[in-house]
């Protein structure tokens, strides 16, 4: 009986890992909390299931569309906001990503209509027996996709020149800069990555719940927990910060509480951050006087 | 001779290792009352790091900064279970930051740190921070206590504004003032608490040599006036001679020699340190 | 001559005191009621005016935090929410006065307030605003299950308060929720003027040179939150005798986002500008946006609207409102002293003492 819950937080644990990646490549290359990954990529997936819905394209298809929304979506942001605030406070620029889910919260009914949509599955029938435990073929692939676009990024991250780019940046941003590392293409690549992986863990979930301008609001509270739980100063942390907060809050739901097992959980990790208060990786730093 | 003064402040065997690296190693020395101390060394020897480790801003590894807080029942400023006993020193390693004020020990900083938002005035009476005892609904309720405090350090704080020659421009904004009347600022706000011992970080930075001398005067009547102790770490090493009455070279962390500015001079020790150094002076 | 300027300048020496101008302020806004009542303006334009001085309550006190302290709380929704429950529950479930559910509403969301910022300020500021989203959605799921205590989505209603003896009606109400932001506006400006106000200042500038000044960083932050949250709750409080109901949906985080926006709109720092901020960011959406025609019956519209404007705000006008007011006043000055000097011997006369200027 475990396993069948197991598997499903697995899937959540996915979805948000995908969004928590996009809110820690962002603080790490900009120093900006993206409050707004949720809204982003609530607006990138309202785009898949407009053009699916609206124009019957294939979901691939459409996926590919809301891939190029999400993009020209993160480049404008940094083009014409984030790069040109330089001088602005942490502060402002935490406020700047507060009014941009306004934006695109006002946004998205204008475009898309107020009606709310649905997105199907990738796989809609299907599954397989595991050890008593029925998982849908879906559910399978999404959280491979989740594993699989992690794996590929911290490759990327590891292994490739823009990801020593992204590194460096995410260390010191001047002295990257003075290294003849081109920052503004990794901010401007970061914040692109962001919208994608918004959007993604916005399609992955939307076809448990219908399309509508609040639809990543839960999603967005746990990709930032999961960033607290897992530390800010590691691309792994959030990442499993992202899992267990999904295994955590499936069990709680389902063996203490359905209606308030998520809550409960929140005020776990509060507890926790008592303890650990940099999170499961983080380091202590210390501040130059 | 120097045995039968008081000290002021005593640091034993401090030690801090920022990642492999040791910053400071086994660093002794002491300091005085009414003393004015200068710590020097080449760049990177960890100067300003003493002083963080001083102010509890870094806690070091080992050792102990030994405060001579004879006063501190008189100032008033600590609950009474953080009082020291008697006679004795307090080891100020392990104190929250925000409490080592309270004992009487006061610093500046090397960037200045002025709040560009606030007038003149305002900046200094941040340093009577402590010595408002009014609750804050005293405050909100301007209920006399609230009214006399604030009454009584304005005026103390034009009073120390007047005596370093900036009580003329007082109400004016803090942001867009020249460095030199920033640098004032700071160290008129380090005299609000009735300090025992003043740390001083690079305070002639950034000045040119008429405000270097002007600033050399002003440590001077500083320790006359308030009869405080001061302690200071300082790249320029005319101001350095100038104003010390002993000092105390380190480098790498590690203590190289102390004694009076002739003393330290003559010293082989300090010159190897100082080395290729000196000629930029 | 000498003789007429003297009492000239005893009465602006009077207007430019904080406390006369707030007082002169709350007069003219008593006015409202009056004219309202007389048919010139509308009753609905009274009830959106109501809120957006409910909004200038609470959003105050966001600027304490926001402005002074430079933290941002995401809360500010649930915590006003709670205290409409609160006055509610106290009022219709209780049966218990008018000051007892104001009270109420103040004092247990920052009960809980300081519970969330006690655990979220010791390391970093940017987990008060964390911290504060999740607590805001753990309230917005109690207002909607919790139907005891806050009638579930179906909504809680209530009446109009009876305060003295005297059952209130709307106007009435509106004159409470005017008295009540005049004392929070008295009671803040001696705040942020005082030594509290200083060390606020201090902390946000930088946090190493307040700690070395004595100031206690999470006690200050705590207290700054505090008081967002007390503020909240009383506007809550307020939001719930003004309409006698409180639903659910409405206390969302846009409502939270919103009261930023007031905040940083109106200018980061100053009283008069929040309010300001308050009736640009609630007042100008629905008084004239959703009265335009074609675009007006849009429902993102006013979200956009504050979006674009906080980016634009923080972009090119980070001092917001009364940045422009100032610069406004200073050109204006600058302009009639032009004038004056052009007439010697009049000028020694009615130019304001000059400051000393800055010496480069």
């Amino acid at each position: 009986m475990i396993i069948q819950p197991f598997i499903r937080s697995l899937e959540t644990g996915s979805v948000y890992a995908l969004a928590a990646l996009g809110i820690i490549i962002v603080w790490r290359t900009n120093l900006v909390m993206h409050f707004a990954q949720g809204s982003m990529g609530m607006f990138s997936a309202t785009a898949v299931a407009f053009v699916l819905n609206r124009a019957g394209l294939p979901l691939w298809l459409s996926v590919l569309a809301g891939v190029g929304v999400a993009v020209l979506l993160g480049f404008a942001v940094d083009f014409s906001i984030i790069r040109r605030l330089k001088k602005a406070t942490a502060v402002g620029k935490e406020i700047i990503t507060l009014g941009l889910i306004m934006v695109f919260l006002g946004l998205a009914p204008i475009i898309f209509g107020t009606d709310p949509m649905q997105l199907p599955k990738f796989i809609t029938s299907g599954d397989v027996q595991l050890g008593g435990a029925s998982i849908s073929y879906n559910a399978l692939l999404n959280i491979i996709i989740g594993i699989v676009i992690t794996l590929v990024l911290f490759y990327i991250l590891q292994n490739t020149k823009i990801g020593l780019a992204v590194r460096a940046t995410a260390s010191s941003e001047i002295t990257a800069r003075l290294m003849g590392i081109p920052t503004r293409t990794v901010t401007l690549f970061s914040w692109a990555t962001a919208g994608v992986l918004g959007m993604l863990a916005g399609v992955m979930i939307a076809p448990t719940v219908m399309v509508t301008p609040s639809f990543m609001n839960a999603v967005q509270v746990n990709a930032l927990f999961a960033c607290v739980l897992g530390g800010f100063q590691t691309f792994y942390g959030p990442v499993i910060g992202a899992y267990l907060i999904a295994i955590c809050s499936n069990f709680l739901k389902l063996y203490v509480s359905s209606v308030w097992g998520e809550q409960l959980m929140y005020l776990i990790i509060l507890a926790f951050l008592l303890f650990r208060p940099n999170g499961l990786v983080g380091k202590t730093y210390i501040k130059k006087v | 001779m120097e045995n039968t003064r008081k000290e002021a402040l005593r640091i034993e065997k401090l030690s801090i290792q920022f990642g492999g690296l040791k910053a400071l190693d086994d660093l002794s020395f002491t300091v005085y009352e009414n003393e004015i101390f200068g710590l020097i060394g080449p760049n990177g020897a960890g100067k300003t790091t003493v002083f963080n480790c001083i102010t509890q801003f870094y806690k070091p590894d080992a050792g102990h900064v030994f405060f001579n807080a004879s006063d501190a029942r008189q100032r008033g400023h600590l609950k009474r279970r953080d009082l020291p006993a008697d006679g004795e020193m307090v080891d100020l390693v392990g104190k929250p930051v925000h409490r080592i004020i309270r004992y009487g020990l006061v610093r500046t900083f090397q960037n200045v740190e002025v709040i560009p938002e606030l007038s003149l005035i305002d900046n200094v009476l941040i340093g009577a921070h402590v010595d408002f005892n009014s609750t804050m609904f005293e405050q909100a309720l301007r209920l006399p206590r609230a009214r006399r405090e604030e009454k009584k350090h304005r005026a103390q704080a034009v009073k120390a504004m007047e005596f370093l020659g900036i009580a003329d421009i007082k109400d004016q904004l803090a942001g867009g003032q020249p460095y030199g009347i920033l640098k004032k600022i700071e160290m008129t706000r380090t005299l609000m608490c009735e300090p025992r011992l003043i740390i001083l970080d690079e305070p002639a930075a950034g000045l040119n040599n008429t405000e270097t001398e002007e600033l050399a005067k002003i440590i001077h009547m500083i320790r006359e006036n308030y009869h405080c102790t001061i302690l200071l770490v300082e790249h320029d090493m005319r101001l350095v001679m100038e104003v010390c009455d002993r000092i105390c070279a380190i480098s790498f962390g590690k203590f190289l020699a102390t004694g009076t500015p002739a003393e330290i001079q003559k010293d082989k020790s300090v010159q190897e340190a100082y080395l290729g150094e000196q000629e930029d002076e | 001559m000498t003789a007429t300027i003297k009492p000239q300048k005893a009465i602006q020496a009077v207007l430019k005191n904080a406390h006369v101008q707030f007082l002169v302020f709350g007069g003219l806004l008593l006015l409202l009621p009056v004219i309202a009542e007389s048919g010139i303006m509308k009753m609905s334009t009274l009830e959106t005016l109501g809120f957006v001085l409910i909004y200038s309550i609470v959003s105050i006190g966001m600027n304490l935090l926001l402005g002074y302290s430079g933290l941002v709380s995401l809360g500010t929704a649930g915590f006003m929410g709670l205290g409409a429950y609160l006055a509610a529950y106290t009022v219709e479930n209780l049966s218990l006065s008018f000051w007892v559910a104001v009270f109420a509403a103040m004092v247990i969301p920052t009960a809980i307030g300081l519970a969330v910022g006690a655990i979220s300020l010791r390391l970093r500021n940017i987990y008060l605003a964390i911290a504060t989203l999740c607590i805001s959605e753990i309230l917005m799921k109690t207002f909607e299950q919790l139907d005891w205590f806050t009638g579930g989505t179906a909504g809680k209603q209530s009446q109009y308060p009876t305060i003295f003896g005297d059952k209130l009606d709307r106007g009435g109400v509106f004159v409470v929720i005017v008295v009540v932001l005049v004392l929070i506006m008295m009671l803040t400006h001696n705040i942020v003027n005082g030594q509290m106000g200083r060390a606020l200042h201090a902390m946000r500038s930088s946090e190493v040179a307040a700690q070395a000044m004595g100031v206690n960083l999470v006690k200050y932050k705590l207290v700054a939150f505090a008081l967002a949250t007390a503020y909240a709750g009383l506007g809550g409080g307020l939001y719930l005798f003004f309409l006698k109901s409180s639903y659910p949906s409405t206390w969302s985080l846009m409502l939270s986002l919103n009261v930023i926006a007031m905040v940083v709109v109106g200018g980061l720092r100053s009283i008069f500008g929040t309010v300001a901020g308050a009736v640009i960011i609630w007042g100008v959406p629905e008084l004239v946006l959703k009265k335009l025609p074609v675009i007006g019956s849009i429902s993102g519209l006013p979200y956009i609207f504050s979006g674009i404007l906080i980016i634009v705000v923080i972009m090119f006008f980070p001092r917001g409102l009364k940045g422009l007011f100032d610069i406004i006043v200073d050109r204006i000055r600058r302009l009639s002293k032009k004038k004056v000097s052009a007439v010697p011997g009049k000028s020694a006369d009615t130019t304001e003492p000059t400051e000393p200027e800055v010496q480069p």
